[in-house]
C-alpha cells in the first residue's frame, strides 16, 4: 500500500529524525504480556539500541504499550495516563486481547477493541508476541515517525467525541483532568 | 485411631448443635451443615471455645435449581490442624439479607463485601457494603448463575470483523502474484 506523504517543512523532518531515536516507553503493564518485556529490555534483545527506554512517568513518555487484556478498571487508568502524555505520543496494542478480546472475548469486565477508546498506532498480533515481534513493531514505528505518517495521536483530538462516547458507554460519567479541545487548538488540529 | 482430631472436633460440635449434619471429607477436613439461624452461635463457639482462631474464607455457591444460595465458612485451627467448612443455605432472592460475622472476625468484612458484589447478598451488621473489586460495575451481580456472561459481552462491547473486505482484497492480490 502506498502511504500518502504530506509536504513537511525542514524543521518537521529534523524533529522526526530526533524523535525517532529517543522514544521513551511508559512503564505501565497490564495483563500477562508484561512478561515479554524483560527480555526485550535486557541484553538479549536490548531495545535501548533503538533509543527506547522504560520511563516511569506518563508526562515524559512517548509510547504507551498496552501489554495484554484491559479490564474496565484498568482502561480508566490507561485513559488518564494517556491524556497526561505529551504529544506526539503513540499507543501500541500488544497481543490479541487488545485487537479483539483474545481469549477473554466473552468476559464481562474486559474491553475487546482498544481502538474504540484510544487511537492505536500499531497492533502486534499473537498470544504472546515474542520479543522479536515487539522489536519489529518498534522498528516499524520508527520508520513511520521518520516518514511522518505516524499521526494516529492526532486522531484523538479530531475525533474526540467518538472516543469520549465509547468511553462513557463503558464507565458512565467520567472525570477528565485534561481539556482536550483546547489542547487541539494548541497543536493546530481541528 | 484414624481421624482422631477430626472426630474430636465433631464431638465438640455435636454437644451443642444437635441438628447439624457432619461429614469427614478427608484428612483434616470436616464438613458441617447448619440451619441458617445458627451461624453466629456457631462462629462464636468456634472462636471462643473450640480453638479455631482463623477464618480462612467465606465462599458462596449459587444453587439455582434449588433456588438457594449456599454460604461456606472455612475455619482453621492451628493447634487442632483441622479445617471446618460450615455450610448454610439461604433462600435465593434478588437481594437476600443475612447476618454478618464481622464483629467476630475483622477479615469477614472483606469476604462479605466480595460476596455482596458478586452475588448480591446483603450482610446486616457489616457497615461497609461498598464496591470492592468491580468499582466500575453497574450491572447485576456477575457470579450469579442467571447472569449470562457471553450475552452481556456481546451486547456491551464492540467486536472486530475477523474477515473484513479489505483483508480479502489483500489476500486476492497476494494470490495473483
Amino acid at each position: 500500500m502506498k502511504q500518502k506523504i504530506t509536504q513537511r517543512s525542514a524543521w518537521d523532518r529534523i524533529l522526526a529524525k530526533l524523535n525517532k531515536r529517543s522514544l521513551w516507553m511508559l512503564h505501565y503493564c497490564t495483563g500477562c504480556g508484561a512478561i515479554e518485556l524483560p527480555p526485550t529490555m535486557t541484553a538479549r534483545f536490548d531495545m535501548e539500541r533503538f533509543g527506547i527506554v522504560p520511563m516511569v512517568t506518563p508526562r515524559q513518555a512517548d509510547i504507551l504499550l498496552i501489554t495484554g487484556y484491559l479490564s474496565i478498571k484498568t482502561l480508566k487508568r490507561i485513559i488518564l495516563s494517556y491524556e497526561q502524555m505529551q504529544a506526539p505520543k503513540w499507543v501500541v496494542g500488544f497481543g490479541s486481547c487488545t485487537i479483539n478480546g483474545g481469549m477473554y472475548w466473552n468476559s464481562y469486565t474486559t474491553i475487546k477493541r482498544l481502538d474504540m477508546y484510544l487511537p492505536v498506532e500499531i497492533y502486534i498480533a499473537g498470544c504472546m508476541p515474542r520479543p522479536e515481534a515487539i522489536i519489529q513493531s518498534f522498528d516499524t514505528l520508527i520508520n513511520r515517525i521518520d516518514k511522518g505518517v505516524a499521526n494516529s495521536w492526532k486522531d484523538y483530538y479530531t475525533n474526540y467525541d467518538f472516543y469520549r462516547k465509547n468511553q462513557e458507554k463503558v464507565f458512565g460519567e467520567i472525570e477528565t483532568y485534561n481539556d482536550i479541545k483546547s489542547d487541539a487548538e494548541k497543536f493546530g488540529i481541528k | 485411631m484414624e481421624y482422631q482430631a477430626e472426630n474430636a472436633v465433631i464431638e465438640d460440635i455435636k454437644s451443642i448443635f444437635k441438628n447439624a449434619e457432619y461429614k469427614i471429607k478427608s484428612e483434616r477436613r470436616v464438613e458441617v451443615k447448619l440451619s441458617s439461624d445458627e451461624i453466629i452461635d456457631f462462629a462464636y463457639k468456634m472462636q471462643k471455645d473450640w480453638d479455631f482462631p482463623h477464618l480462612s474464607a467465606i465462599s458462596c455457591v449459587d444453587w439455582i435449581d434449588d433456588n438457594e444460595f449456599e454460604l461456606v465458612y472455612h475455619f482453621w485451627s492451628y493447634n487442632r490442624k483441622v479445617i471446618v467448612s460450615a455450610k448454610v443455605r439461604i433462600p435465593r432472592e434478588d437481594e437476600p439479607h443475612y447476618t454478618s460475622i464481622s464483629h467476630l472476625w475483622q477479615p469477614a468484612k472483606f469476604f462479605e463485601r466480595d460476596i455482596h458484589e458478586m452475588f448480591g447478598i446483603v450482610f446486616d451488621g457489616n457497615d461497609d457494603m461498598e464496591k470492592f473489586i468491580l468499582t466500575e460495575w453497574k450491572g447485576e451481580p456477575p457470579m450469579r448463575k442467571d447472569f449470562i456472561t457471553r450475552e452481556y459481552a456481546l451486547n456491551h462491547f464492540h467486536f472486530k470483523d475477523y474477515h473484513p473486505d479489505w483483508l480479502k482484497e489483500l489476500e486476492n492480490a497476494g494470490e495473483q502474484k
